[in-house]
C-alpha cells in the first residue's frame, strides 16, 4: 500500500459501493419519483396529503407480507399460498372480535396460527424435501377451499371499533404506515447484521457451501417460513381491520402481487440477494401506479398491461445492472 | 452507474409516454346495446308483449307433486347478495316441502368454472337447475344440454340466451333500476351535480346494461348532471375501497356523488367516503344489501340504498321452478303464483318480473336482515 | 445410469397409477353416475384444454423452467380470434390460424426474454402473465364476440365416432409429445438442460434454441386450447383462462415431473391430469361442494409428492 493509495479520495468509492449494493432499490425509488412528478404535473391532486397517504395506507399490508416473502425467496424457496393464508387469518381475527374475545387476543392469535401453519410448511420443505412450490401450491387450495367451507361465504361485520388497529391514527397518519416503515427497517437491519439473517442469505446463495460451513440448513428453513408466517399474520390483521367488513373470499391475485413486489424489489428468484427495503419500495410503487392510472384517465383496460410492462422493465434493468457486476 | 441512470430514465420515459398515449380514453362502463329510458315522471313503461321465447326440456319426467332435487349455481358464492338469494331459495324449498335444494358455485365470478359446476350436476341427475349467469352466451351450451336431458332450467338475476332456459326471474327492468338510481342521486346532489361510478368488471353484462340505461335516462331527464368517470373494482371489497378513495382524492370537491353498481362496491364506497371524512358532502347511491349498509345509513352517511329484495328473488325463482315441474306454469301464461309474493307478472315472453325496486332508508333498513 | 433413471421414473408413475386406480374405484362406489361412458367421455371433453397445455408445460418444467403466462396467452388468443374474425373481417379459418400464430409469438416472446436477457422464467412469465392479460383486456375493450357459424362448434361441442372431437386431438397430441420427449434427441436435450444446463451447453447442445422452441410451443398450444374453448362455449371473453396456469402446473407436478428439472414423463402428466379431473368430477358427483373439492386436490398433491419422496429415499441420495 503506497502513500498514494492511502490518500485516494474515499467518498467516491463509498458511493459506488453503496450503489452497487442498493442499485435496485435506488432504481425503484427513482421510478417512483419520476412517476409522482409526472402525474402531479398532469393533476396536482395526486400529491395531495390525502392521496399520498392513502397510497401508503391501503397497500401497507402488502408491503409487510412482502417482507416475509422476501425472506422466503432469499432462502431459495417460494410461497404461493400467502394470499389464501392472509384471507384465513383475517377471517379468524374478525370472527374472534365479533364473538367478544379480548382484543389483544384477536390480534395475536391469528399471528400465532400463521406462524404454526407456515412452520408446518417449512418442515415439509426442509425435512421431507418436498419443493416449496409444490407444498404451497397444495396449501393454497387447502386454505382457499377451507375458508369458504368454514365461513359458508358469509362476510364478517360488526367488529368493535377498538379492534380496528389499521385505522388508528397517530399525528394523522394511520398506524398501518408506521407498521410498514418500522417493520421494514427492523427486518432490513436484522437481515443484514444478525447471524440468522446472514444464514438465510448463505442458504439461498449456495446451499452446499452453507452446509459445508456448518450451517444447519433444515432448522433455518423452518425458521424462515415461521417468520414469514409472522409477517403474514401481521399483514392479515391489518387487512382485516382496514374496512368495516371482511370479505370471506380471498383478494384475487394477492399472492402474485406480493411475490411481484419482492421480485421487483430486487430479491432474486435465484436466491441469495435482495433486501426487504426493495420489496417495500416496490409495493409502494405498485400502489402508486394503480392510483396514477386513475388520475391519468388511462382507460382501466390498460391497467394490467402497464403493470406487466413495469415488472418487465424493472427486471430487465436489474438484469442489465447485474451483468455489470 | 451511468447505464443504470440511463435505464431509469428510459423506464420513466416509457412509462410516461405509454400512459400518456393511453390517457384520456373515456369509458362509461355501459355496453352498446339499444337503450330504452323511461319517462321522467312516474308513468310506468309499457310492458313488451312478446310471444314465449324460452327453451323447453326434452323428455322431462312427470314429477308433479313429487320430491325433486334442485341445484342453484349463482355467479359466485361468498358475497352477501348471493348468500341472500340462496337463503330465499332455501326458504321456498322448506315451505314447499317437496324440494331438496342446494347452492354450489365457484368462488370467483368465472364462467368456465360455473360451466363445470353445472355440468357435474347434470351428470349427477338433478331435476332442476337455478342459475345466475356470468355470461349469457357462454352458459347457453351447457344449459341446453341440461334441457336435452329433461332437466328444468330457470334463471334469476343474470339472464342467459332465452332459448337456453325455460323462464327467467327478472328482479326489475334495467331501465327501472336506472331510473331509481339516477332519480335518487339527483335528489341528493342536485340537478347539476357531478358523479362517478364504481362497477364490477367490464365483462359483467348486468352492470353494463344498467350503466348504459343510466346514461340514457340521465341525458333525457337530468341533462345538467355530469358523469365524471367509471372505475372497475371486480367483486373485491378492498379494491372497491381503494378505487373509491382514489376517485375522492382525484376530484376533490368536484365529486358530489358515487354510484356503487354491485353489492360489494356500494358499502366499500360508503366506507371510503366515511374514512375520507366526507360524510354528507359526497352522496353514495347504489345497489347493496341492507346489512352491509346499516352502519352508514344509521350515521346518515348514506341516505338510501336501492335494491330489490334478493331473498324474495331466490324465493320467487324456486317457486317458478316448482310450478314449471308441476306443469302449473306453461308457455304463454300471463302470470305465475309465487307463494307469499302472490301473482307475479310475466313480461318479454319468458321473464317473470319480481316487482319494483325497493329503496332502503333509515326508517326501514332495520326491518331487513340479509 | 439409465436403469436408475428408469427405476426412479417407474416408481413415481406406478405409485400414481395405483393411486389413480384406487381413486377411481372409491369415486365409482360413491356415485353411480361417475363410471358411465357418458360421464367419462364428457370429462375427457372438459379436460382437453388443461390437458393440451400440460403437454408443453411438461417440457418447460423438465428444463427447470416454468411458464405462468399460459392462462393469459389463452385469454389473448381467445379474444384475438374474435377480433380477427369479426372486427377485421377475416374468414374464420384464417382467424383461427391467426390466433395460433399469436400464441406462438407470445410464447416465443417469453422464450426470448428468458434466453436473451437471462431473466429467470418465474419472473419473466409472471410479467408476461400481466402483460398478455392486459393486452387481451385492452385490445378487446371487454366486448365479447359472438355469433360464430355452426361448423365452428364441431371442434368444441361435436363428436367423432362417439368420442368428443377435442379428446381425439388431445390423444394425438399426447402421443406426439410422448414420442418427442421419450424417444428423440430433442427430448434428451430437454432432460439434459434440466439436469445441468451448464454441462449441456458445454456438451454442444443448442440450449437456447431448444428453450425458444419449448416456450414457443407452450404459447402455440395455449392458443390451440383457446380456440377449442371458444368453440365449446360459443363466445369469447377477455377473462378466459384465468387461473389455468395453476391447474396445469398441478397436473404436471402431480405426474412426477420435478420442479427442479431433469425428471418427468408425459405419461406421468397424463396420469396426473386424469387423477385431477376424476377427483373434481367424482367428488362433485358424490355430493362434496366446490370448496371441499379444492381442499382435497391440494391435499392429494402434497400427499402424492410426500409419498413419492419417502419411498424414493432409499433409491436416491
Amino acid at each position: 500500500m503506497t502513500a498514494e493509495t492511502m490518500t485516494r479520495p474515499v467518498p467516491i468509492r463509498r458511493w459506488k459501493s453503496v450503489f452497487e449494493a442498493y442499485g435496485q432499490e435506488i432504481v425503484i425509488l427513482g421510478v417512483i419519483v419520476v412517476l409522482c412528478i409526472g402525474v402531479w404535473l398532469y393533476n396536482p391532486r395526486f400529491l395531495s396529503g390525502n392521496n399520498f397517504l392513502s397510497i401508503f395506507h391501503s397497500n401497507a399490508y402488502i408491503a409487510i407480507a412482502a417482507i416475509g416473502m422476501s425472506l422466503v425467496i432469499i432462502s431459495g424457496n417460494i410461497d404461493v399460498s400467502v394470499g389464501s393464508l392472509i384471507g384465513v387469518l383475517g377471517t379468524i381475527a374478525g370472527t374472534m372480535a365479533v364473538n367478544g374475545y379480548p382484543i389483544i387476543l384477536c390480534w395475536l392469535v391469528p399471528i400465532l396460527i400463521g406462524m404454526v401453519i407456515n412452520a408446518g410448511v417449512g418442515v415439509l420443505v426442509a425435512y421431507v424435501r418436498i419443493p416449496s412450490i409444490v407444498v404451497t401450491l397444495g396449501m393454497l387450495s387447502i386454505l382457499k377451499g377451507g375458508l369458504i367451507s368454514v365461513t359458508g361465504g358469509a362476510w364478517i361485520s360488526g367488529m368493535p371499533p377498538e379492534f380496528m388497529i389499521a385505522q388508528f391514527r397517530l399525528f394523522g397518519i394511520p398506524s398501518s404506515v408506521y407498521f410498514m416503515v418500522v417493520l421494514t427497517v427492523l427486518a432490513a437491519l436484522w437481515m443484514k447484521y444478525s447471524v440468522f439473517g446472514r444464514t438465510v442469505y448463505a442458504i439461498g446463495g449456495n446451499p452446499e457451501a452453507a452446509r459445508v460451513s456448518g450451517i444447519r440448513i433444515q432448522p433455518s428453513i423452518v425458521g424462515v417460513f415461521t417468520i414469514h408466517g409472522l409477517f403474514a399474520g401481521i399483514a392479515a390483521v391489518l387487512f382485516a381491520t382496514q374496512l368495516q367488513v371482511i370479505q370471506s373470499t380471498v383478494p384475487p391475485n394477492l399472492e402474485l402481487t406480493v411475490i411481484t413486489a419482492s421480485v421487483v424489489g430486487g430479491v432474486s428468484i435465484l436466491g441469495g440477494t435482495g433486501t426487504v427495503i426493495g420489496s417495500t419500495l416496490a409495493a409502494i410503487l405498485f400502489a402508486a401506479i394503480g392510483s396514477s392510472l386513475v388520475f391519468l384517465n388511462v382507460s382501466a383496460y390498460w391497467l394490467r398491461a402497464v403493470q406487466g410492462l413495469m415488472i418487465l422493465a424493472t427486471v430487465l434493468a436489474d438484469m442489465a445492472r447485474r451483468r455489470r457486476i | 452507474m451511468r447505464k443504470t441512470l440511463l435505464l431509469t430514465a428510459a423506464l420513466g420515459l416509457t412509462l410516461g409516454v405509454g400512459t400518456a398515449a393511453m390517457a384520456d380514453s373515456a369509458w362509461t362502463g355501459g355496453d352498446n346495446l339499444p337503450t330504452n329510458p323511461l319517462a321522467c315522471d312516474n308513468t310506468p313503461g309499457e310492458a313488451a308483449a312478446k310471444p314465449y321465447d324460452g327453451g323447453a326440456p326434452t323428455g322431462a319426467p312427470d314429477l308433479k307433486g313429487k320430491k325433486i332435487t334442485v341445484v342453484d349455481v349463482p355467479k359466485l358464492i361468498g358475497i352477501g347478495y348471493f348468500n341472500a338469494t340462496s337463503k330465499g331459495i332455501a326458504d321456498a324449498a322448506k315451505e314447499l316441502g317437496n324440494v331438496e335444494a342446494k347452492t354450489d358455485g365457484p368462488t370467483q365470478a368465472n364462467i368456465d368454472q360455473q360451466i363445470s359446476f353445472i355440468d357435474n350436476y347434470i351428470t349427477s341427475g338433478v331435476n332442476g337447475i337455478l342459475f345466475a349467469a356470468n355470461d349469457p352466451v357462454a352458459i347457453a351450451p351447457v344449459l341446453k344440454k341440461a334441457l336435452s336431458k329433461g332437466i328444468h332450467v330457470v334463471g334469476y338475476d343474470a339472464n342467459s340466451q332465452p332459448d337456453a332456459r325455460e323462464w327467467f326471474v327478472n328482479q326489475a327492468e334495467f331501465n327501472g333500476i336506472a331510473k331509481a338510481l339516477i332519480d335518487d342521486m339527483a335528489k341528493e346532489i342536485g340537478e347539476d351535480g357531478q358523479f362517478a361510478i364504481v362497477t364490477s368488471t367490464f365483462t359483467t353484462p348486468n352492470q353494463a346494461r344498467w350503466i348504459a340505461e343510466m346514461g340514457a335516462y340521465q341525458a333525457k331527464c337530468h341533462p345538467k348532471m355530469k358523469w365524471l368517470e367509471t372505475v372497475e373494482a371486480q367483486e373485491d371489497n378492498n379494491l372497491s375501497f381503494n378505487q373509491a378513495t382514489t376517485l375522492i382524492n382525484k376530484y376533490g370537491d368536484d365529486l358530489k356523488g358515487i354510484f356503487g353498481m354491485t353489492s360489494v362496491a356500494t358499502p366499500a364506497s360508503a366506507e371510503a367516503v366515511t374514512q375520507a371524512g366526507k360524510c354528507g358532502k359526497i352522496a353514495v347511491v347504489g345497489l347493496a344489501t341492507p346489512n352491509a349498509m346499516k352502519p352508514y345509513v344509521e350515521k346518515d352517511c348514506v341516505k338510501s340504498v336501492v335494491l330489490w329484495n334478493p331473498v324474495d328473488l331466490g324465493y320467487a325463482a324456486m317457486h317458478v321452478l316448482r310450478a314449471v315441474v308441476d306443469g302449473d306454469l306453461k308457455p304463454g301464461a300471463k302470470s305465475v303464483k309465487a307463494g307469499k309474493l302472490g301473482d307475479l307478472q310475466i313480461i318479454n315472453g319468458s321473464e317473470v318480473l319480481l316487482g319494483a325496486p325497493t329503496t332502503f332508508t333509515k326508517e326501514n333498513i332495520g326491518n331487513f336482515d340479509f | 445410469m439409465a436403469t436408475m433413471v428408469m427405476n426412479r421414473v417407474l416408481r413415481h408413475e406406478s405409485i400414481l397409477g395405483v393411486l389413480l386406480v384406487a381413486a377411481l374405484v372409491v369415486l365409482a362406489a360413491q356415485s353411480e353416475h361417475f363410471w358411465t361412458t357418458d360421464n367419462l367421455l364428457n370429462q375427457g371433453r372438459l379436460m382437453a384444454e388443461v390437458g393440451l397445455i400440460a403437454l408443453p408445460m411438461t417440457f418447460v418444467i423438465v428444463t427447470g423452467g416454468i411458464d405462468l403466462s399460459v392462462g393469459s396467452i389463452f385469454g389473448l388468443c381467445a379474444i384475438l380470434l374474435g377480433v380477427f374474425w369479426q372486427n377485421m373481417g377475416m374468414p374464420l379459418p384464417v382467424a383461427m390460424i391467426g390466433a395460433l400464430i399469436v400464441g406462438a409469438v407470445a410464447g416465443l416472446g417469453n422464450g426470448f426474454i428468458i434466453t436473451r436477457f437471462k431473466v429467470p422464467p418465474l419472473i419473466a412469465t409472471l410479467a408476461t402473465l400481466a402483460l398478455y392479460r392486459g393486452l387481451a383486456e385492452g385490445i378487446s375493450q371487454a366486448r365479447s364476440v359472438r355469433g360464430y357459424p355452426d361448423w365452428f362448434f364441431v371442434l368444441g361441442q361435436g363428436e367423432v365416432l362417439g368420442v368428443p372431437t377435442q379428446l381425439w386431438l388431445l390423444i394425438v397430441c399426447f402421443a406426439i409429445a410422448a414420442f418427442i420427449l421419450g424417444m428423440t434427441t430433442f427430448g434428451r436435450t430437454t432432460y439434459a438442460i434440466g439436469s445441468n444446463e451448464v454441462a449441456a451447453r458445454f456438451s454442444g447442445l443448442k440450449v437456447d434454441r431448444a428453450k425458444l422452441l419449448i416456450y414457443g410451443a407452450s404459447g402455440l398450444i395455449s392458443g390451440l386450447a383457446a380456440v377449442i374453448f371458444v368453440s365449446r362455449v360459443s363466445t369469447t371473453r377477455s377473462d378466459m383462462g384465468t387461473g389455468y396456469e395453476l391447474d396445469v402446473i398441478t397436473a404436471v407436478v402431480l405426474g412426477g415431473t420435478s420442479i427442479f428439472g431433469g425428471r418427468g414423463t408425459i405419461i406421468g402428466t397424463a396420469l396426473g391430469l386424469i387423477l385431477m379431473q376424476a377427483l373434481k368430477n367424482g367428488l362433485a358427483l358424490s355430493g362434496v361442494k366446490g370448496d371441499g373439492t379444492i381442499v382435497v386436490i391440494g391435499a392429494v398433491l402434497i400427499a402424492a409428492i410426500l409419498v413419492g419422496n419417502l419411498l424414493s429415499r432409499d433409491g436416491d441420495g
